[in-house]
């Protein structure tokens, strides 16, 4: 059985209609921020309905925060006298990215059901839970009634093994899955991760919250990674123990899968994916030549602390070109201060980095960071979607920290090895 | 749709939406069909943003799309869970959408809007001979909903709707399946 169905399975009540394969389900977090929760505001209140379970509401501020302009700022205010006024607890406003700020919460554990008001709240399934994002009418309808229809997908089993070399991280593997499944290869199904590989240098939970980020954007409709020693340890760190119990592997080796892909770590090289499409991988290196005007270290998908080690590793004591944009975004502020703490803001600052407060910023072409007609940015962001960050005309690579601070030090795309 | 001319060889299937194609490819994404910088609490700012980074399309925003019938391939709609990128096709008025497949949370949004969508995994191989403005049919046969495309072309079938979207789509949307209208 896979996980995600075992873990519906246990959650799902009575089905909505007779006969549908969709049954009520209630998650018992439900993750919000103001670009998405903004639009249902006025349709609540017309219904005549109030959110029925505050206390499960996760409600960040990442979007346009700070805004950076008059009518974002009046849909923050809307937003935020919402919140207020529905008695949702405001701690998590305006911390970081709402998808990091949910995986460093204590109530993000293995097993938990998870829906959020975001396409990549499938991050949050790098700790062993179910997460999955839905649009706004869903979440009105969830919020006024504390359910949501939903179906058991069917699962995809992507063990990784062998031996994960210097200098690929997380970013590659997602881009290998990008490259495995494409824009849509994995519609409608869960990707279920298996770690595999050395244990001596496994995959560490920032690559797995990159895994899962990403597995949306091959069309899944949740990522889950099976929890093992590494998520153990991180719930250890977080929250000061973790439950151990529960035999999530053998589930994981019962064979209800529609597929399984194998993929051995051991001969990958650093990735990128080319402009227009998270799912056109190339090797790094045969992306060079073209000149670069901005890199981006930031997002969801590759602004965690590990990322901006990394950036901070390539670039320690160097310094990048005069005139291009590093632009570095902490996922969160936890990110930021241990950033801080370990000096890393400080060696990305000397090598030329602009560091911005944590929000989603220049990923979602909102701010502090867009593109114009003609040029190049390097990003460690999930999507690089013709437009994605401004112009229509710029171009956008997706890579690695380390290949987007190579890149940054070179003035192009290139491979961080060379 | 009000338009209920027969097409020409005569339909053994009453045509329940007519109008002619708004045509694209595969894998369109949600920020190609709707930017962010369009994102607002404010419909006219919303519906000027409609295709403005789709290749080809970015100037159709400022034409008449009244009664289009939405065309596509593989994974329409894959990205942005932003409920505005399907809230546009409606003030657009479009009237439908055909897909060979969809990506699940913009399925889900334009259902849940009460703009019917269409699944159709036939469609893959006709697609490339549907020219844009050609005349779409969806309607019901006696072997399930069928679209056709353009004058006199072989029905294709459409996906049947599991019970819960069919319920959904009975009653315009998902806040009228719930009954979380207006009270």
């Amino acid at each position: 059985m896979s996980l995600t169905r075992r873990i519906l399975d246990a959650r799902a009540g009575e089905e909505v209609v007779p006969g549908s394969a969709y049954r009520w389900v209630e998650p018992e977090l439900v993750l919000g921020h103001e670009a998405t929760i903004a639009l249902l505001i006025d349709r609540l209140a017309r219904s005549g309905r109030r959110v029925r379970f505050p206390d499960r509401c996760f409600f960040a501020a990442d979007h346009f925060t700070p805004p950076a302009s008059a009518e974002r700022a009046g849909i923050l205010k809307r937003y935020l006298d919402f919140v207020e006024d529905q008695g949702i607890a405001t701690r998590h406003l305006f911390k970081g990215i709402s998808h990091q700020i949910l995986v460093e919460d204590p109530r993000c554990l293995p097993g938990a059901v998870i829906a959020g008001a975001d396409s990549h709240t499938t991050t949050a399934g790098a700790v062993g839970a179910f997460a999955a994002g839905f649009g706004s009418t869903d979440i009105l309808c969830l919020l006024a009634t504390g359910r949501v229809a939903m179906r058991v997908p069917d699962a995809v089993r992507f063990r990784f093994y062998g031996t994960l070399p210097a200098w690929v991280s997380g970013k590659d593997l997602a881009l290998v899955m990008m490259r495995h499944f494409g824009e849509g290869g994995a519609g409608y199904r869960s990707i279920e991760f298996i770690d595999d590989t050395d244990p001596g240098r496994p995959i560490d939970m920032a690559s797995r919250f990159t895994l899962c980020n990403m597995a949306v954007d091959c069309g899944a409709k949740n990522g889950l990674f099976v929890p093992d020693e590494v998520t153990w340890r991180y719930l250890e760190g977080r929250d000061g123990n973790a439950d151990r119990s529960g035999d999530w592997r053998a589930f994981a080796d019962d064979p209800d899968y529609v597929e399984q892909v194998e993929i051995d770590v051991s001969t990958l090289v650093p990735l990128v994916a080319r402009p227009g499409s998270p799912s056109d991988i190339i090797p790094a290196a045969e992306a060079d030549g073209e000149r670069v005007h901005q890199v981006f270290i930031g997002s969801c998908a590759g602004g965690r602390l590990e990322d901006l080690r990394d950036a901070a590793e390539v670039l320690k004591g160097r310094q990048v070109p005069g005139t291009l944009r590093l632009v570095v975004t902490p996922a969160s502020q936890k990110v930021y201060l241990d950033a801080m703490r370990e000096g890393l803001i400080e060696t990305l600052i000397a090598a030329g980095a602009m560091v911005t407060a944590s929000a989603c910023g220049a990923c979602g072409g909102i701010d502090k960071g867009l593109l114009g007609a003609g040029e190049v940015c390097v990003s460690t962001s999930n999507r690089n979607f013709r437009g994605r960050m401004g112009s229509v005309d710029a171009r956008i690579y997706l890579a690695s920290a380390r290949t987007a601070a190579a890149s940054a030090l070179a003035g192009r795309v290139v491979d961080p090895r060379f | 749709m009000t338009e209920q001319e027969p097409i020409s060889t005569a339909p053994v299937w009453l045509p329940r939406i007519v109008g002619p194609a708004l045509r694209f490819g595969d894998d369109v994404n949600t920020d190609e069909l709707h930017p962010s910088r369009f994102y607002s609490l404010d419909d006219t700012t919303v519906r000027s943003g409609f295709l403005r980074a789709a290749e080809g399309h970015e100037r159709r925003a400022d034409s008449n799309l009244t009664g289009r019938v939405v065309i596509a391939g593989r994974n329409f709609g894959i990205g942005s869970s932003r409920e505005t990128g399907a809230r546009v096709f409606l003030l657009h008025g479009i009237v439908a959408v055909v897909a060979v497949s969809f990506a699940r949370i913009f399925y889900r949004n334009v259902m849940n809007l009460g703009l019917p969508a269409f699944t159709c995994p036939g469609l893959a191989a006709d697609l490339d001979h549907v020219a844009d403005g050609a005349t779409i049919a969806i309607g019901e046969s006696p072997f399930g909903t069928v679209l056709q495309l353009g004058d006199g072309r072989d029905a294709i079938a459409v996906s049947p709707l599991d019970p819960y979207w069919e319920a959904v789509a009975t009653a315009g949307g998902l806040e009228a399946f719930l009954r979380l209208g207006p009270s």
